[in-house]
């Protein structure tokens, strides 16, 4: 379990390998080491390095299982009729700490968060929860908020990339619409700039580059555009037998 | 349109006139043909004969339709199936429902005042901070509510017939009757199958839910429809204490990809279940990681029952066909999003009566369907908007979990929770603070644009 964790974790420095007693939450399955493996070797595409064979996840070994063997055998008794569920592996990270990320621990030397870090931590986890969703409770409950990482950071790492090509698209773009622009009209480009019809024009330039970014995006709109309309049509299909054209409303 | 309604609205004071305003601006051709079958032309039924109506169906929209039609003057029969019908059913009742069809409060067996949204990292939010010390969502048994009903209905003197509805045969003449086919159960003698009975009448309401017989044929065609699937289990009582007044619901890809799981309190248990339009065929591992997700909430329990029911997801092609309409269920009015029905079944019922009492003068004037299309253009013009609402926040945030995410971060907040709670609770669209409403757009954007960077992070992450 813990080798497995990190395989799953690329900061290798910052985390701590979780050896003490595993929580029992694990152990509610009759058979959670068998199920946690295999589970693991899946998610990390390669084989746990202490490979649990069956006998041994029947009978989970005290020093994994916390004395948790007994209420693991009475489950197993009643589990015909009572709801069960399977347990998969709790995530796990030395920086999370009670249902949020301990921000302390991602300072680089500087003593400011590296929020970059942050972000690549909850990706990870939110990739690692669609994967093995995990049982929500209260007592343990998640209190982290994508909110508390602020802006700056999300613009420098998701935008800032792309900032240079949208850029780029957008001065191209306008700077032919101006020309085609003034060589039909003989509108100069600053009297474009308070014309209500260039204005348009531009604005529709920027939408048009931030939305389309890829051709499959052309498709994409498409298909938003009609899913949007679905619902109404099939509201007003009982309007629609004797008024082919008359709206609903 | 305006000639119909001046003519036929002074002729119904007793008809919401703002109907009229409701009634779809169409064509000329179709205004031309409802001037040709207003209901003022109708012929006058003779002296000592009342217009009879046949109720299909005993749930909130058939026991709501029956009891205005009886009260209305008109002679009415319902006929249900299974008088102690146990529907699955999520069991949630708004608060402007009790008021309005004048429920007495010991039919509500939970008061949730807490819903708890958990989103697929499991953030969960208490929703309901909001509430006013009288607010709550009712949750009720519908054996206990339809029966209610029914027989409220039948005090107002409608006959209740248990039989189950065949088919209904069209009349042979214009102004001619329909003939009902049921099967009719009698209790006392104890027979099995019962025997086949039919009576006429000259409207048929079918209220019979999603597999209704009365739309079948009435050639409605059908709606699409989600699969909920649901587990009663009765949990030991200090896990039920937890319940008592809370209801979950669980959002994320392995809960549905398009609807949400949900733990609802009944009397003395909890209803576990899930529901999905686009994946019919795996609801059971929904179900499963449903009930993974609340799993130390319900640990420990026995299932008493499981069961699984249609939920139509938008109302059929066609509602009314002659003097045949539908409502509730069997018309298709459940909202999505939020998978609720009972409200809208029952007020559709009452509205449908309604029409059919005025367009009748209480009962001594033949309908026609003109008379139902008013029911049809009132029940849309005051509910479209909340219907429509619903469907964009259904195709906005149940998209993908990265979207999950933002519905419930947004959920966190007072005003949304104020919001959905007053739209909720009394059913009517109360115009936000423009302030608050510009604070939200934009919140709700920076969740979504967050959730989404993630999202694409964790496309290039391999665990």
């Amino acid at each position: 379990m813990a080798m497995a964790t990190s395989t799953f974790s690329p900061h290798a420095l910052s985390l701590k390998p979780q050896l003490g007693p595993k929580p029992h939450r694990l152990h509610l399955a009759p058979f959670p080491r068998l199920h946690a493996h295999r589970r693991l070797a899946a998610a990390a595409g390669e084989a746990p390095v202490e490979a649990p064979p069956s006998p041994e996840a029947a009978d989970p070994s005290p020093a994994a299982s916390n004395g948790s063997a007994a209420p693991v055998a009475a489950k197993a008794k009643v589990k015909v009729e009572a709801v069960e569920a399977v347990a998969s592996p709790k995530f796990q990270d030395s920086r999370w700490v009670n249902g949020t990320w301990d921000l302390s621990r991602f300072g680089s030397t500087g003593g400011a968060v590296d929020w970059d870090a942050v972000i690549d931590a909850e990706a990870r986890r939110r990739k690692w929860l669609e994967d093995s969703p995990e049982a929500s409770s209260s007592d343990d409950a998640v209190v982290f908020d994508t909110s508390i990482i602020p802006w700056w950071a999300w613009i420098k790492r998701f935008h800032l990339p792309e900032a240079e090509k949208l850029n780029g698209r957008a001065a191209m773009v306008g700077f032919f619409m101006a020309y085609f622009v003034d060589s039909l009209t003989g509108v100069g480009l600053v009297d474009q700039m308070g014309n209500f019809f260039c204005k348009t024009l531009l604005f529709v330039a920027v939408a048009g580059v931030l939305l389309v970014r890829k051709n499959e995006d052309i498709d994409n709109l498409k298909k938003l555009i009609d899913e949007s309309t679905f619902y109404d049509k099939q509201w007003q299909s009982t309007w629609q037998d004797d008024s082919p054209s008359g709206p609903k409303k | 349109m305006t000639s119909l309604s001046s003519s036929a609205a002074t002729a119904r004071a007793t008809f919401l006139p703002s109907s009229c305003r409701a009634a779809p601006a169409g064509g000329s051709r179709r205004s031309r043909l409802l001037v040709a079958r207003a209901s003022s032309s109708s012929p006058k039924l003779p002296a000592g004969r009342r217009l009879r109506v046949a109720v299909v169906g005993g749930g909130p929209a058939g026991g709501a339709a029956a009891e205005a039609l009886a009260k209305g003057g008109v002679e009415t029969v319902l006929i249900e199936r299974k008088m102690d019908n146990c529907k699955p059913c999520g069991g949630a009742i708004p608060l402007c429902m009790v008021s309005e069809f004048d429920l007495p409060l010991d039919l509500i067996d939970r008061r949730v005042t807490k819903m708890k949204m958990i989103s697929p990292s499991n953030v969960a939010v208490d929703i309901g901070r909001t509430l006013a010390p009288h607010e709550y969502i009712g949750m009720v048994r519908r054996e206990v509510l339809d029966d209610y009903l029914r027989t409220r209905a039948q005090k107002a003197g409608a006959e209740v017939l248990n039989g189950l509805f065949l088919r209904y045969e069209e009349p042979k003449e214009r102004n001619g009757t329909y003939t009902v086919h049921y099967n009719h159960y009698d209790s006392s003698s104890g027979k099995v199958g019962g025997e086949k009975r039919s009576f006429e009448v000259d409207a048929i309401v079918g209220a019979d839910g999603a597999n209704s017989r009365v739309a079948k044929d009435m050639g409605a065609g059908d709606y699409e429809y989600a699969i909920a699937f649901q587990e009663r289990v009765k949990i030991p009582d200090d896990k039920m204490r937890y319940y008592e007044e809370r209801a979950e619901m669980y959002v994320g890809d392995d809960v549905s990809p398009d609807f949400y799981g949900w733990v609802f309190p009944k009397c003395d248990h909890v209803a576990v279940g899930t529901g999905t339009v686009t994946h019919k065929a795996d609801i059971k591992k929904f179900q499963a990681a449903t009930r993974l997700r609340a799993k130390d909430k319900i640990e420990g329990g026995k299932i008493i029952r499981v069961e699984a029911h249609p939920i139509p997801e938008h109302p059929r092609p066609k509602r009314v066909s002659g003097r045949v309409t539908l409502v509730g269920d069997a018309a298709g009015y459940v909202t999505k999003c939020s998978g609720e029905g009972i409200y809208f079944a029952a007020k559709s019922g009452r509205m449908c009566a309604e029409a059919i009492v005025a367009g009748s003068a209480n009962g001594t004037r033949l309908v026609d369907e003109s008379d139902l299309r008013k029911y049809l253009a009132e029940f849309d013009r005051l509910y479209w908007p909340t219907y429509k609402v619903l469907d964009i926040l259904q195709k906005v945030f149940y998209r993908s979990n990265a979207a999950r995410e933002a519905f419930v971060e947004m959920c966190a907040d007072d005003y949304v929770q104020r919001m959905t709670f007053d739209s909720y609770l009394y059913k009517r669209v109360v115009p936000g603070n423009p302030i608050e409403d510009i604070k939200l757009a934009v919140n709700t954007i920076g969740s979504l644009v967050r959730a989404t960077a993630l999202r694409r992070e964790m496309k290039n992450l391999t665990l």
